[in-house]
């Protein structure tokens, strides 16, 4: 009988993890989305897409909050200066690189800058401390197979099911999803046959900046707001990518979720502290063993 | 007066950091981000075994640096299969690792509450507790980090990292064993870094997890790129600035809440002005290829 008990006390805990799991995993899969949506054009990892994230969730906090403005308002203009806030760090940092020809690395530390500024910028205006967007009182979740979700966890879900599902119908059957899997595959190629691949780049910078800014709206409705908030997500975003083979979007869904699973249910066991640890040490496991991640192309290990 | 002492000896240990990180990413072209790992590594260490058994900080902080370049070895791994920003990111999660063991190991390391009362080098009875006593000691590891850095990178042995750098498939082809050399590399520079952590929790006293964290391996990183790549007094220069540059915001009467993050922003619009003028700092010759 206690058997039995501490058995079932056990099996809702795990379900709670598995929910947990997808939950946090659904939100990888959508930081990991956006940031793949750009890397298939740039190729270097583009670390401050970080605090476009972060800063969706500030415009957010700025337009409901401060300015109490309608919240489909004040989220769709987030989203669409998060989008404009990608293409400029594009214009203004990137190009000037690109037309130097310099390395990957040169890219990640000019990135590594900018996520820097900016986040530093933040907490110059809004202060180092925890914010909200929540308002009203906090409900019971919903009972779910002895675990508990709540009404934004089954948002975020929902969201970035059909954020993917239109993220890849986008890629893989219009005209310019063609066109910048073309840039991404061969950029002289596509050149040549007349894609203007500045053009495509700042196509891919303002979707993957705007679905980052859903991405950090929707996730600071679930959890606080904070300066640092960016780092961990953009973290995570390139390491589901990684897992999942860098630059493919079905990867990035499998990473994400991989990722979002292997932290929840890997604290069963350890302290809750350790999700960055268990995180990074897949990460370094995948890099020295399978680079080119679970569905990644096997030529894309001559560039590693 | 005191102050002054102060920036010069936080800045010497700065030095120690960036010249060694310089023999890494500067002579040898590993892009490593993690360098504050091996001085975390060198500071718990020395800490630990001053606070817990009582070991002398001198024996404590040759254990430590020894500590660090095993660490070193570790991480010297991922160089040997990954290249430019992929090496990058995986150092840079063995840094957020370290970090993280530093900040959730608290039975060991006390986590986030940190180790208080680090006692101070002792020389013939004497306790180096004055900070013209702790300058002339942090003078002296940095003489030596110098003159070991210099002879290396001065020696036959500095002209095949060299050769790393510039193109490792022919260095292979000559018959150097590419891989030792990466591995020695990231061994001293860890060696170094370990001595640096140790040498800056027994001036302080007290250390937490927050002053490893990323943030400061990118700082450093930043001091190697500014003074310039693979130049040795680049390095005393970057160093020195940079440590510099965000005190004199002090002295402008801004409170902390503002000049923190404002130290922060010149770091990152340094890097990213760096970048895309001058990759190769002040004084360097080479740039990321």
């Amino acid at each position: 009988m206690e058997y039995g008990k501490k058995f079932c006390k056990d099996k809702n805990m795990f379900n709670q993890l598995l929910t947990n799991g997808i939950v946090v995993g659904c939100a990888y899969v959508l930081v990991g989305l956006s940031f793949c949506i750009i890397y298939k054009t740039i190729k270097f990892f583009h670390f401050a897409h970080g605090v476009v994230y972060a800063a969706g969730a500030y415009l957010a906090y700025t337009f409901f909050i401060l300015l109490k403005i309608n919240p489909l308002i004040s989220f769709f203009l987030s989203i669409v200066i998060a989008g404009l806030l990608g293409v400029s760090i594009d214009r203004f940092v990137y190009l000037p690189l690109r037309k130097h020809k310099t390395s990957n690395l040169v890219f990640l530390l000019a990135s590594f800058g900018v996520f820097i500024f900016l986040q530093n910028l933040l907490q110059l205006i809004f202060g180092a401390q925890i914010l909200t967007l929540k308002t009203g009182s906090i409900k019971e979740g919903h009972h779910f197979l002895g675990a508990i979700i709540t009404d934004t966890q089954i948002l975020i879900v929902i969201s970035s099911i059909v954020l993917f599902f239109f993220t890849w119908l986008l890629i893989q059957k219009t005209k310019l999803g063609k066109a910048i899997r073309a840039v991404s595959d061969d950029p002289i190629g596509a050149r040549v046959v007349g894609i203007n691949s500045e053009k495509i780049i700042m196509i891919a910078f303002t979707i993957g900046s705007a679905l980052a800014g859903v991405a950090g709206i929707l996730i600071s409705l679930e959890t606080n707001i904070e300066p640092t908030m960016g780092m961990n997500a953009i973290l995570k975003g390139i390491i589901a990518s990684i897992i999942g083979g860098i630059g493919s979007i079905p990867g990035a869904l499998f990473g994400g979720l991989f990722l979002g699973l292997a932290e929840n249910l890997g604290i069963w066991q350890i302290q809750a502290g350790w999700k960055d640890a268990i995180a990074f040490v897949i990460l370094i496991l995948f890099l020295l063993l399978r680079p080119s991640g679970i569905m990644g192309v096997k030529t894309e290990k001559e560039k590693i | 007066m005191e102050y002054l002492i102060h920036i010069l000896i936080i800045s010497g240990i700065y030095v120690i950091l960036t010249l060694s990180l310089n023999l890494i990413v500067g002579f040898t072209g590993l892009a490593a981000l993690g360098h504050i790992a091996f001085a975390c590594v060198g500071a718990y260490t020395s800490s630990l075994l001053a606070l817990n058994l009582g070991v002398s900080p001198w024996i404590g902080l040759l254990i430590g640096a020894i500590l660090a370049s095993v660490l070193g070895a570790i991480v010297s791994f991922p160089s040997l299969r990954l290249k430019g920003d992929y090496l990058a990111i995986a150092t840079f999660g063995l840094g957020v690792i370290v970090y993280s063991v530093a900040k959730n190991w608290v039975s060991f390391t006390r986590g986030p509450m940190g180790l208080p009362g680090i006692p101070s080098f002792k020389l013939l009875g004497y306790e180096i507790n004055n900070v013209w006593a702790y300058l002339v000691l942090v003078l002296i590891f940095v003489v030596i980090t110098y003159v070991v850095i210099r002879n290396i990178t001065k020696s036959p042995f500095g002209r095949i990292l060299t050769g790393i750098r510039e193109d490792e498939i022919a260095t292979k082809a000559m018959g150097k064993n590419v891989n030792k050399h990466k591995l020695i590399v990231f061994v001293v520079g860890a060696f170094f870094a370990g001595i640096a952590g140790s040498l800056y929790a027994h001036y302080i006293t007290f250390i937490d997890p927050s002053s490893f964290t990323i943030m400061e391996s990118i700082a450093v990183l930043l001091m190697v790129v500014f003074g310039g790549m693979a130049s040795l007094g680049g390095s005393f220069i970057g160093a020195f600035l940079l440590v510099i540059l965000p005190e004199l915001l002090r002295f402008l009467g801004m409170p902390s809440s503002v000049a923190a993050p404002l130290r922060q922003m010149i770091y990152g619009l340094l890097l990213v002005i760096l970048m895309i003028w001058r990759p190769q700092g002040l004084m360097g010759k080479y740039k990321f290829k």
